[in-house]
């Protein structure tokens, strides 16, 4: 049995994350704001060094994987939230348990988003955020003088975020597995939530503007499971072959809509 | 109505439902325009892509037409926009089925 933690397992994909993990037989820890072992708000720095450090004290001999789900959409309407929870939130952890990952030879997959491939980003963001992540208060400062009440700037700024993940993790994968460590991503598509349910007829129209070839028809979005179970893959021994992928999870849409891009 | 004026017709409506409906299931619709825009080439396989791909398409205005002069039974020219990066160009029917659905289609620029 080994021991995994993620962040954001309380909902969504990583309550099916942890569900499935927990039906193989591993222990997990659940890092979330409520209903999980680790309460730690992973948007501010107290709470990512509480986790990391209930971590350390909770299994110093090692963990055997981390898995990243925390996240909030381009639709909260807070989009230093987006930033620092999407982004900070996700390599601060990473980095804050590396160690105890390198004593397992555990595996790391972080969450990131298939609209990477769409063209939405603020690049100007995701530059900031992969090239001067150590400067997290005024890259804060710089996003606080955008509109949140826009819909299209939270979007592109939740996206920026989810392409500074991906490419964070391409940057580190090499280094991370020489040291025992396998890193990944998933870029899933749109996924059945409880938002997702309640959204508005304006937002449904566009989500389904975002067409999901394996649910051709019926205009259903991805399901968690559907995420979850390409996630408890990355972290078995069976993908030991696979670093620095980012796989997307998203019914074949990026295909759709990217035929030309391979690589 | 002729295949081409169809096509018209239909593109300029933003029908994306229709428009794969012009198409043989195995059609195949082909864009070489986008080339000029920093995106990638379009190359849709089957009636099914073609539509759910301009769904998309359309509804974020990424791509639309205007100006639209059909030629002959086989070929139009139109200003194609993507996303307000505007391109003349040249749409040929190169190869219709039996029952005058599409079989192979491109957009050059003209």
């Amino acid at each position: 049995m080994g021991v995994y933690a993620i962040t954001g397992g309380s909902s969504g994909i990583g309550a099916k994350t942890v569900e499935l993990l927990k039906a193989k037989g591993q222990e997990v820890i659940n890092i979330d704001l409520r209903k999980c072992d680790i309460e730690a708000n992973l948007a501010a720095p107290e709470g990512r060094q509480k986790a990391i450090d209930t971590l350390h004290r909770l299994h110093p001999e090692g963990l055997d994987g981390l898995i990243c789900c925390a996240g909030v959409s381009g639709a909260c309407g807070n989009l230093e939230l987006i930033i620092s929870l999407n982004f900070f939130g996700t390599i601060s952890i990473v980095k804050g348990v590396y160690d105890l990952l390198k004593k397992k030879g555990g595996t790391c997959v972080v969450t990131s988003s298939n609209t990477i491939s769409q063209g939405a980003a603020r690049m100007d963001l995701a530059d900031l955020l992969n090239n001067n992540n150590d400067d997290e208060q005024r890259i804060l400062n710089v996003v606080s003088k955008l509109d949140g009440t826009n819909l299209s700037v939270g979007n592109s700024v939740y996206v920026a975020t989810k392409y500074a993940i991906a490419r964070w993790m391409r940057r580190h994968s090499a280094t991370y597995a020489a040291n025992k460590v396998r890193i990944n991503a998933v870029a899933p598509g749109n996924v059945h939530t409880a938002m997702t349910a309640t959204m508005s007829a304006n937002a449904k129209m566009a989500l389904n503007a975002l067409p999901i070839p394996t649910k051709y028809g019926t205009e259903t979005l991805m399901d968690p499971e559907e995420i979850a179970s390409v996630i408890v893959f990355l972290s078995s021994h069976e993908a030991k072959g696979v670093n620095g992928n980012v796989m997307f999870v998203d019914g074949g849409t990026d295909a759709l809509l990217n035929t030309e891009k391979v690589y | 109505m002729r295949p081409i004026e169809q096509f018209i017709e239909i593109m300029e409506n933003k029908d994306f439902a229709a428009l794969g409906q012009l198409f043989t299931d195995d059609g195949h619709y082909c864009d070489y325009c986008p080339n000029g825009t920093a995106q990638h080439e379009y190359h849709l396989y089957g009636k099914e892509a073609i539509s759910m791909f301009f769904r998309n398409k359309f509804l974020f205005r990424q791509y639309s037409i205007m100006e639209a002069s059909v030629l002959d039974d086989r070929h139009a020219e139109f200003i194609a926009s993507f996303g307000g990066y505007n391109i003349m160009a040249i749409v040929t029917l190169q190869q219709l089925s039996g029952d005058s659905h599409i079989r192979r289609l491109t957009v050059r620029p003209k």
